[in-house]
């Protein structure tokens, strides 16, 4: 720090933090004051994670995984002709009634017009499969099996990565607050894989399950696990782990590789990266001061 | 002036003339009370629409329009390396001494600044504004300044909190930057004639309308201080984004008669619209220095301002009065400025001005920069090297490829056009005349 007090008989007044006035009498103009740098403020917002609590969050995510596994077990099955379409209706049939059932028993004010209103948009909904299954039974007809599945994988890496875990992309009417890029992106991602899958099928019954059955997950399949998760957390645990045990049962039977991948990707997510994000905590540098841009403190409404 | 004092200086930067704001200003005023004091000013810059190639200005100011095109938001495009010949070719022909670049979003700034410390002339570098820490673009833009700065010689700031700011971003110490605030020409922004009666209250707002400078604070604070007192009327100057909502909120409160939206003020202008009104408000969320400020002070308005950035430092407490950027706080710092009204003297106001700020003060204080950086120790461009690898542990090896790079063009440019081919500019000696000329019209008396 630099003073430049040549004659300390002739008193100059303090330094004072302003810039009107010209030069200060006594002081250069690179006089760093002890009051520099005093209203800089470090790691203000910065949250103490507790790993406990990472690793339960972390649930959802596996959760979720889970979900996906289970779809893509389905549909593999399907292509190899084991499912037959008499079983698969039946089976999106049980996830329709457990579904409502879930969102019942979960959500306390679902009154009769509202539920009837959910009845009639899911009896379009399916009337309106029903209609397209024709034209998804011949859309990829001209495209090679090694492309479509290069892509379905792709797609469905998309998905994962751009899904929304906290919340839920398909809003009931009347919700207030929109779905953002990164969530729509990822639901689009999966209608088309599923799409795309329904295509390689035998007949339009077939296409027209399959494509129910995965629409009845991706669209709907949020939106269950978020009522579960906000009605009571440790029931959210209890369906979590429900769901994996069930998973890694079914993919044990059918593939003892894929067993072992899958295994090591749930603990990866689950224990590995909670740690690892509070041993990076540490690094955390933030800065806070008077240079910072205001925030406005109402909402911008257009 | 004698020859050995005498600095012959480089002025750098995307925004000169004829685009009009805070940084083109200062460059031209700056530029115009160096060359009063006898100094060498020569400004580099790029071209706008026909405008291109040399031009001279008031005073013998040089100013070099590079026939590149702004690429995006007024800057050219980054090369790195191809703007080496001619900046070479610049410097050697003007015999420059000492290269002062300006603005940290200027990307002719920091290649200018670069070609410079390989060539191994002084650098001097002047922060306007005032960035962040937290989004992409504001890390990308502090590892760019940690590179130009990494070698600098002296660094100039326009407010102490903006010194503060530069000191975090790029890691230079402190004792290396100056704090010259900017000035305002009191000649040009001179209170009216005759005192503006105090029955109708008339804010002025003059800036641009986004959102970086407030402009929702107004859109709420303009109905509730209309409510408040029925004896204020608004003069909102300028344009941009929001200037829509600005007009929806005067149709949903009906404030057509009392909101004057002037639509974008020519500079020339400005002091006419200013004298028309008793307070200037301005509602920005981030400054560095607030030269709008100045102007209305210098026009004897009472300001109202956000305390922001670097506001709370450019007036005194008596000539303004900060609130913070929420709307109530607002509306009570414009009652309380209402009830200071009748205690102001617009001319005691600007007389105050002129001593406050000149451009005269801040060019002898950028002298004493430049004779800094004349005094820094002249090392070797190889040993200086070592100071980019300080930059981060990957970046600053590659900062240091990037120069290490830049001195092997420069060399291989000296064998292929050597400097005694270039020829280098007579000074250009004003008779007596035309310097009375200039020192009665330039800056101010």
């Amino acid at each position: 720090m630099e003073t430049t007090e040549t004659d300390t008989s002739k008193y100059h007044p303090p330094w004072r933090k302003v810039a009107y006035g010209g030069m200060q009498p006594g002081y250069n103009d690179n006089y760093t004051d002890e009051t520099f740098l005093e209203e800089l403020v470090t790691n203000a917002n910065v949250v103490k994670r507790d790993i406990l609590i990472v690793m339960q969050d972390s649930v959802s995510i596996s959760q979720y995984l889970c979900i996906v596994a289970l779809v893509v077990i389905v549909w593999i099955h399907t292509l190899d002709s084991v499912i037959g379409e008499g079983s698969l209706l039946l089976l999106d049939a049980c996830l329709l009634g457990l579904g409502f059932l879930i969102l019942l028993l979960t959500t306390s004010q679902l009154s009769l017009k509202v539920l009837s209103k959910y009845l009639l948009n899911i009896a379009f909904f399916t009337c309106g499969l029903f209609v397209l299954a024709p034209v998804y039974h011949t859309l990829t007809r001209s495209i090679s099996s090694d492309s479509i599945v290069a892509l379905t994988i792709s797609l469905l890496i998309l998905h994962l990565f751009l899904h929304d875990y906290s919340g839920y992309t398909i809003r009931p009417p009347g919700c207030a607050k929109n779905p953002n890029l990164a969530s729509n992106i990822s639901l689009n991602a999966s209608i088309v894989a599923s799409v795309l899958v329904a295509s390689r099928l035998p007949s339009r019954l077939h296409v027209f399950a399959i494509v129910l059955f995965s629409l009845q997950v991706f669209l709907f399949g949020p939106l269950i696990t978020f009522c579960i998760k906000k009605y009571s957390f440790k029931l959210h645990l209890c369906f979590s782990f429900l769901l994996i045990s069930m998973t890694l049962s079914i993919i044990y039977f059918l593939h003892t590789v894929s067993f072992v991948i899958f295994t090591s990707l749930l603990v990866f997510i689950s224990a590995v990266c909670p740690y690892m994000l509070i041993k990076i905590q540490v690094y955390k540098f933030e800065i806070n001061g008077p240079w910072d841009e205001a925030k406005l403190c109402f909402d911008i409404t257009d | 002036m004698d020859q050995q004092l005498r600095h012959r200086i480089l002025m750098v930067s995307d925004f000169y003339y004829p685009n009009f704001g805070g940084v083109e200003n200062h460059i031209y005023y700056l530029s115009q009370c160096l060359l009063q004091l006898g100094h060498k000013v020569v400004v580099l810059t790029h071209s706008y629409g026909n405008r291109s190639g040399v031009r001279y200005m008031t005073g013998g100011l040089k100013v070099y329009y590079v026939p590149w095109r702004p690429f995006v938001l007024q800057n050219t495009l980054p090369t790195i390396y191809f703007s080496l010949p001619i900046i070479r070719t610049i410097l050697i022909r003007e015999r420059i001494t000492v290269v002062h670049g300006h603005q940290a979003f200027s990307t002719l700034c920091h290649e200018a600044l670069m070609h410079a410390r390989t060539m191994g002339y002084k650098v001097v570098f002047t922060d306007h504004s005032l960035y962040g820490f937290a989004d992409v673009g504001s890390i990308h833009m502090n590892k760019v300044l940690q590179f130009s700065l990494a070698d600098i010689d002296q660094a100039i700031c326009v407010s102490h909190t903006s010194k503060e700011n530069t000191v975090l971003r790029s890691g230079i110490p402190p004792e290396k930057v100056f704090v010259i605030p900017n000035a305002v020409d009191t000649a040009m922004f001179t209170p009216a004639h005759k005192r503006l009666d105090c029955d109708t209250i008339v804010i002025v707002v003059i800036s641009r309308l986004v959102y970086r400078k407030g402009a929702d604070l107004l859109v709420e604070v303009i109905p509730e201080v209309c409510n408040l007192f029925p004896n204020v009327r608004f003069i909102v100057g300028g344009d941009g984004p929001k200037r829509v909502r600005l007009e929806e909120m005067r149709e949903k409160h009906s404030l057509q008669d009392r909101v004057d939206m002037l639509g974008a003020v020519p500079h020339a202008q400005v002091r006419s619209v200013l004298i028309s009104g008793h307070i200037f408000l301005n509602s920005s969320l981030t400054e560095a220095f607030c030269i709008a400020i100045l102007e209305a002070a210098s026009c004897g308005l009472l300001t109202v301002s956000t305390k922001v950035g670097g506001v709370p430092e450019v007036l005194p407490d008596d000539m303004i009065v900060l609130a913070e950027p929420d709307p109530y706080d607002m509306v009570q710092a414009i009652k309380k400025a209402i009830h200071m009204l009748p205690y102001i003297d617009p001319h005691l106001m600007h007389n105050r001005m002129k001593g406050l700020y000149s451009w005269h003060d801040v060019a002898k204080r950028t002298e004493v920069v430049y004779d800094r950086a004349r005094q820094c120790s002249k090392k070797d461009f190889l040993h200086r090297l070592s100071r980019y690898l300080r930059c981060g542990a990957w970046a600053g090896k590659i900062f240091f490829l990037v120069m290490l790079l830049n001195f092997l063009l420069l060399s291989l440019l000296q064998i292929w056009q050597p400097s005694d081919n270039i020829e280098e500019v007579p000074d250009m000696e004003l008779s007596q005349d035309q310097q009375e000329d200039i020192q009665l019209n330039s800056c101010e008396a």
